[in-house]
Formats: structure tokens, C-alpha cells, sequence
């Protein structure tokens, strides 16, 4: 069951906690941080790599939301308003930190990030091998143009229309990053289970 | 169609694929090996969208923020605060803060050193951690009584901790089975760690706020 179904079985609904954060009543903040913590938390961990800068940006994503919660009209879904405000927080963060959002050019790709073209290697499959843990430490170093646009296209499940939008870069570009992304995944994944097979 | 265009076209292929696409990938097993190895990987990545769980104190950071800013406008708990306990309850409870805590946090630094000591040292420290291990089981009864206790002083957060321990009860059990089947992977010691002092924590502001 997920967080926020638990929550709504249990007390206040996500639209009833909404109406009573509006009027400043702590259990009502303390609600909605419940039902979507760990999702914004994932999301800024797996941006970041970095456990106390996560802490800090989910800390800001959600300070920015309760600041603004009484703009909230209910247009949008709330959670595609709170984790849009959330990618948003994590990418100004990263741009005054300087680091890539996304790769300028496909062509400045280096040698070392440009996942290795296999096909035709004499390689077996790793479908149904991938464990969450292995997934996690692989994602964790991707270089970081590529880390994003996979963590908001498929964990996130963001289109790429939507990532052209929030990163600021073509939609192809996307499409492009994505598939690299996924590829270097294949071959880190591939490398760490070799390594594994040849442990003693 | 050959290897080379078929990657080519990879990038923007989604479900529907042509006549051609899917002739080339019949014929070609590195292909279709590839094709279902970027589909694992898209599959196995949507399940990690909020699997991890963030520490107890960013919200305590934040209800203090909101509280400085003025954003909640009635005092915390205020029309929920039950009557208060008897004394005796608070004073049975109180050494398990520091004492959850400490144990908590012992076990955690155990795991690690039998990841990473020498072999002989190693064997005695994993039968020590195998005790530990051992005497850790009673903490079920230990998240129950806690449970009980919030129940008691605040229960409208009974459902709350409850689900934080569950979760990280569950994170305790995954990075457990991870650090067992590679005793030597220092990352999954780490998160055993954070799992550890995560549960810490729990138990630390559970007794916090419901102590008198």
C-alpha cells in the first residue's frame, strides 16, 4: 500500500489536510509531508547522490510548497504540483553548484561517459537479474547529464516533452540522453555482476 | 535491416515498432538481448520512485521553520494532547531513548567492523554480531510497547509511527539481506548503518514527544 492511500485510510484526506494547511494547522503540514516525503526525499537522494543535500533540498521543496499552499487552487493534481516544485528545487540547486543538468552537446560527450556500443557482443542477458540495490549504486554513478534525464523519465515517469521543459533542452536531446543513460546502466550493471562471477 | 540501424532507430522506439524492426530483432538475438535488457532496466527503475525514506528530522526542520515563519497558526498538537500519563509510565520509558538509541547505533557499528576486519578478528566479531543479531530480535516487542505508548499520549500519531516503523523495519531487512550476501560491500554495510540509525531516531522522537 502506498503512503498516501495509508495516510487517506487513516485520517485526513489529501484535499482535507490541503483546506486545513491553508488555514496554518500543523497536522494538516505534518499530513501532507507524510504523503509525499519519501517520494520527493527519493528523488532529491538519487539527484543529488548525497544523503544530507537530499535532506536539505526536500526540506526546501516542501518549505516552498507550504509557503505557497494558499495559492493552491486545485487545478493541477497536487502531488504533479509538489513534485514539479521539487525537480525545480533540485535543478536550481544543481545549476548554482555548476554541475551539469544536462550534457550542452552530444558531441562533448567524452570517450569515458559514451556508454560502449555492444551490440553483437557475445554477452548474456541481464533482464531479471537486475536487483534494486545493483540499480541503485549503478544510477548513483551515471554521470550526471545522463543520471537525471533517466530519473525523471523512468523513475519519475516524467515524458519528454515535460523534461525538454523543466531542464531546458530539445526533446530529442532527451530521447538521446535517455538512451545513453540506459546503455551505460547496461554496461555498469553487466560490469558489476562479471566482477562479482570472477570474486573468489 | 542491419545491427547498426536498428540502434540507431533505438532511441525513439516505444511500443509500436515496424515490420521491419521487429523481423530484425526475430532474426537477431544481440538485439533483442539488448532490447529486453533497457526494458529491465526502465521496469526495475520505476520501482525505486519513493523507496527511500527521508530522516525523522527533516520534518522536525520544517515544523520549526513553519512555526518561525508563522505559517501554522495553532500550537502543535494542541487539540489532540491527551491527558497526561502516570509518572511511573514516563519514568519506565525514559532510559529506552538513549538505550534504543545506543543499541541501535552498536549494532550498526558491529555490522560494519565485520565487513571490514581482518579475517581471524572477523570471525569472532561475526559470532559476537551473530549474539547481537540474536538479542535484537526482542526489539518487535520493543516497536510494540512504543507503539502502545504513542497511542497513549498522542493517538491520532499512532498510524504515523507505526508506518515508520514498518518502513523501517523493512529497510533494516533489505540492506540486512544485502549486506549478508556480500559481507564485504562496504556500500551495503552503509545503508545497513543509515537503516539502523534511522530506526534510532524513530524510537528517539516517538519518546521525545510522548514523554512528559
Amino acid at each position: 500500500m502506498t503512503d498516501a492511500k495509508k495516510q487517506q485510510g487513516n485520517k485526513l484526506s489529501e484535499a482535507e489536510a490541503i483546506e486545513r494547511a491553508k488555514q496554518g494547522d500543523a497536522e494538516a503540514f505534518e499530513a501532507l509531508y507524510n504523503l509525499h516525503k519519501r517520494r520527493v526525499y527519493s528523488l532529491c537522494l538519487r539527484m543529488t547522490a548525497n544523503t544530507a543535500a537530499a535532506e536539505d533540498l526536500t526540506q526546501e521543496a516542501f518549505l516552498q510548497l507550504f509557503r505557497k499552499i494558499g495559492t493552491f487552487r486545485g487545478e493541477s493534481a497536487f502531488s504533479t504540483w509538489l513534485h514539479r516544485m521539487s525537480v525545480n528545487v533540485v535543478l536550481m540547486q544543481l545549476r548554482k553548484k555548476g554541475l551539469p543538468v544536462v550534457s550542452l552537446e552530444e558531441t562533448m560527450e567524452t570517450e569515458e561517459d559514451a556508454p560502449r556500443k555492444e551490440l553483437g557482443a557475445d554477452d548474456s542477458r541481464l533482464a531479471g537479474s537486475v536487483d534494486r540495490m545493483q540499480l541503485q549504486r549503478s544510477i548513483a554513478v551515471l554521470p550526471p547529464g545522463y543520471r537525471m534525464i533517466f530519473l525523471l523519465h523512468d523513475v519519475e515517469g516524467y515524458e519528454h516533452n515535460e523534461i525538454a521543459e523543466m531542464v531546458g533542452c530539445s526533446i530529442g536531446n532527451s530521447k538521446s540522453q535517455l538512451h545513453k543513460a540506459r546503455m551505460k546502466l547496461r554496461e555498469i550493471l553487466k560490469t558489476s555482476r562479471a566482477e562479482k562471477a570472477t570474486k573468489p | 535491416m542491419t545491427c547498426q540501424e536498428f540502434e540507431r532507430v533505438l532511441p525513439e522506439l516505444g511500443d509500436g515498432r515496424t515490420m521491419e524492426q521487429e523481423a530484425h530483432l526475430r532474426s537477431c538475438s544481440a538485439c533483442s538481448d539488448l532490447l529486453a535488457d533497457l526494458n529491465a532496466i526502465s521496469q526495475q527503475a520505476r520501482l525505486l520512485q519513493g523507496s527511500e525514506e527521508p530522516s525523522p528530522w527533516v520534518w522536525n526542520s520544517i515544523e520549526v521553520a513553519l512555526q518561525q515563519e508563522g505559517l501554522i497558526r495553532q500550537p502543535y498538537l494542541a487539540h489532540s494532547q491527551p491527558p497526561a500519563p502516570p509518572p511511573l509510565l514516563g519514568w519506565k520509558l525514559r532510559w529506552l531513548v538513549p538505550a534504543a538509541a545506543m543499541f541501535l547505533v552498536a549494532f550498526g557499528v558491529l555490522m560494519f567492523q565485520r565487513g571490514t576486519g581482518q579475517s581471524h578478528v572477523a570471525e569472532q566479531q561475526t559470532a559476537a554480531v551473530g549474539v547481537e543479531t540474536a538479542g535484537l530480535q526482542p526489539m518487535a516487542g520493543d516497536d510494540l510497547q512504543l507503539l502502545k505508548t504513542v497511542g497513549e499520549r498522542m493517538p491520532s500519531m499512532r498510524a504515523e509511527y507505526e508506518a515508520n516503523l514498518e518502513s523501517v523495519n523493512a529497510y533494516i531487512r533489505d540492506a540486512e539481506q544485502s549486506a549478508h550476501s556480500d559481507p564485504n560491500d562496504e556500500v551495503a554495510q552503509q545503508y545497513l548503518r543509515n537503516a539502523y540509525q534511522q530506526k534510532a531516531m524513530v524510537y528517539e522522537m516517538a519518546l521525545d514527544r510522548s514523554l512528559p
